[in-house]
């Protein structure tokens, strides 16, 4: 019995690690979306971040890692605001060739960086910060609050998120922006600055969730290691109906999904390991067929 | 994408050019990072002109190699058994490049493989890890299950059964080999059911299990592909080698001479490329019977007399009869650099890397 809540506690310890990044990334990635710009450069991004935290880490420590990693995922959103809203590019096409740019350049620079060996195993790193008391709670206890810094910050942002979207001006002018880009304008409402603005952030919020992959996770860089959670991350925006709310619970069923996915491969059934690592797919793909149904993405998302 | 990192002009001898295609990142501490070692041997050593590129996906290998061969370079080294394909579609129109696909199956024209069977290697690190396990439970991360991958687990599994029959195994693939954090959770999914003993074969993804290894107490991981002790020098017991430079630098030098032919090159214990290279860091860890039976099994596998995996039917070597000259004249230089250290052992496991380190030429 203690062993099953052993395991229990440490499936659900996994899933929160999996969906950190994601959460991080996805909370980003709403703010930007609300004002009516899509960013398919997270992914690039996140990878930018992920490299900066390494140099920064391996420069000053792990504090240092993780504040330069915002500051470039901001500066790299920047760089994807100027294209896109300055100069009125198609947003998908800049999003995705500010991925394939990132994905060369982060490689070049790794290797100029550390040479062919790689960074190895010696980074600093931020081990995971037990909140007394409360990483004593059974079972929710180690998965909630007994987690690296990174954790902690994706869940603060949440209602923080929340506050300054809907119970704020900015927030109000922000929306009015991804609904209907051309009111807002006649409202009075700066409309480019409000779209950078919050591209830029959405950028720091991916530069974060990079650096968290490197810093509380891996340990060291690896090229490409975003693998893909760019893309999930904008999937879970969709999934979470562009609320932070729905995000967290996105984010989390996709940690779970994935946690579970290990599980029961190491459970060593004659079953095609295939068919497991289908699975967070698998059940986005169900949850967005069901739950989604009535969502609506902002009006003006995409638009220029 | 394609991004070529390489390319060397400033080589004395611009006769022959030599070509690399890697699967991944060359930044990868283990088998790619080991080939573009070896690429660089080439032109340090040899004095040919070199040059690299990355390819992932079938289009862009093939595309890779169709480069390389209608720029007329002399020797193109495939990296991995996903080329071998591509090498022979390519190769029917530029026969003049020859073309080795490193874990190839077969010869074909110009395309010849070069097999490493690594499973030697894993057998005994499985060894060491069925003497040393304390839950009697082995884990694998594998990147994705290509048959030499496959080929190399059931090395690692067979090795630690025939020291503890009772062992259990359990594997997570990850569908990558790019995916860290993934090898991270995959190793400490793993740990939570008991996993005491890991080995691998997932490139880049595997930096994670080494992470996992180093937070979890009493876990520790075998490296593959390369030495990779120095990855976590107090969690990795050794690693299943597989020398790359060695061996792409004996192709390209008989490529150099003009006695290159077609054929089938298959590496195992007796080569020397494929060895167990313990770490001295944590030798106290095996006790010298272990030890000694470790080495027992080298020399009957480098005999012939001990097969540590049965190869699927899509790996066997199907060779037209050639002479296996590069393969014979490793095992005698080989053999002749451990007379060199006293002869005390007639194969050559358990030796100490620096016996590798200068070239053999």
């Amino acid at each position: 019995m203690t062993d099953s809540l052993v395991l229990l506690s440490g499936f659900l310890a996994a899933a929160v690690r999996v969906a950190t990044p994601l959460l991080l990334a996805a909370t980003g990635e709403t703010v930007t979306e609300r004002a009516g710009v899509m960013n398919l450069g997270l992914e690039g991004i996140m990878l930018g971040g992920a490299l900066a935290a390494t140099l920064g880490a391996t420069a000053a420590g792990p504090w240092a890692g993780l504040a330069v990693a915002v500051l470039v995922g901001m500066l790299l959103a920047a760089l994807f605001a100027a294209v896109a809203i300055g100069a009125r590019a198609d947003q998908i096409i800049a999003g995705t060739a500010l991925t394939l740019g990132a994905v060369g350049l982060t490689g070049t620079i790794y290797r100029q960086a550390y040479g062919i060996g790689g960074a190895g195993l010696a980074l600093p790193t931020l081990a995971p910060l037990p909140i007394p008391g409360l990483s004593q709670i059974p079972l929710l206890g180690p998965a909630l609050f007994d987690q690296p810094m990174p954790t902690y910050l994706a869940l603060l942002a949440l209602p923080l998120v929340w506050w300054v979207l809907f119970r704020t001006r900015t927030g109000l002018a922000l929306r009015a922006t991804g609904e209907g880009a051309a009111m807002a304008r006649a409202a009075g409402v700066r409309t480019g600055l409000v779209r950078t603005v919050a591209t830029v952030v959405g950028g720091g919020f991916a530069g974060l969730a990079g650096a968290s992959l490197v810093l509380a996770q891996v340990g060291t860089f690896a090229e490409r290691m975003t693998a893909g959670r760019g893309y999930v991350a904008i999937a879970i925006v969709v999934l979470g109906r562009w609320h932070p709310l729905g995000v967290a619970v996105a984010s989390l069923l996709f940690g779970a999904a994935t946690a579970l996915q290990y599980v029961f491969q190491s459970l060593g059934l004659d079953v095609p390991y295939q068919l497991f690592l289908m699975l967070p797919y698998g059940l986005t793909l169900l949850a967005l067929a069901g739950a989604v149904g009535r969502a609506r993405a902002p009006a003006d998302l995409g638009k220029a | 994408m394609m991004a070529f990192t390489a390319c060397s002009n400033s080589a004395p001898d611009p006769g022959v050019r030599v070509g690399l295609i890697t699967p991944g990142s060359i930044a990868d501490a283990a088998w790619n990072s080991g080939a573009y070692a070896g690429l660089q041997r080439i032109r340090d050593s040899l004095g040919l002109a070199i040059s690299h590129v990355e390819a992932r996906t079938p289009a862009e290998q093939d595309e890779a190699l169709r480069a390389y061969a209608s720029q007329g370079y002399d020797l193109v080294f495939a990296h991995g058994f996903e080329f071998q394909g591509a090498a022979e579609r390519v190769s029917a129109q530029y026969p003049t490049t020859a073309i080795v696909v490193t874990s190839g199956s077969r010869t074909q024209g110009n395309v010849s493989p070069l097999i490493f069977k690594l499973e030697d290697a894993s057998y005994l690190a499985g060894m060491v890890a069925g003497g040393l396990t304390r839950s009697g439970i082995l884990g694998f991360v594998g990147g994705i299950e290509l048959p030499p991958i496959k080929a190399a687990y059931e090395g690692w599994v067979n090795g630690a059964r025939a020291v503890n029959p009772k062992i259990q195994t359990r594997e997570i693939y990850l569908n990558s080999f790019d995916d860290a954090a993934a090898g991270r959770e995959a190793a400490l999914a793993l740990v939570r059911i008991g996993v005491d003993m890991f080995h691998h074969n997932a490139d880049a993804a595997a930096l994670g299990l080494f992470q996992a290894a180093k937070e979890s107490p009493g876990v520790y991981v075998f490296g593959a592909n390369a030495d990779q002790s120095s990855l976590a020098p107090e969690r990795v017991p050794g690693s299943a080698v597989i020398d790359l430079p060695r061996a792409l630098l004996l192709v390209a030098k008989a490529v150099k001479a003009g006695s290159f032919t077609p054929k089938v090159e298959v590496f195992g214990l007796a080569s020397g490329v494929v060895r167990y290279e313990p770490n001295p860091a944590l030798a106290a860890l095996v006790p010298p019977a272990l030890e000694e039976r470790v080495r027992a099994a080298a020399d009957s596998i480098a005999a012939g007399t001990l097969v540590p995996a049965a190869r699927p039917a899509s790996m066997q070597a199907r060779k037209r009869e050639a002479p296996r000259a590069l393969s014979s004249a490793l095992a005698l230089d080989a053999a002749q650099s451990h007379r060199g250290h006293g002869g005390r052992r007639s194969t050559p496991v358990m030796v100490a890397s620096s016996e590798f380190s200068a070239p053999l030429w």
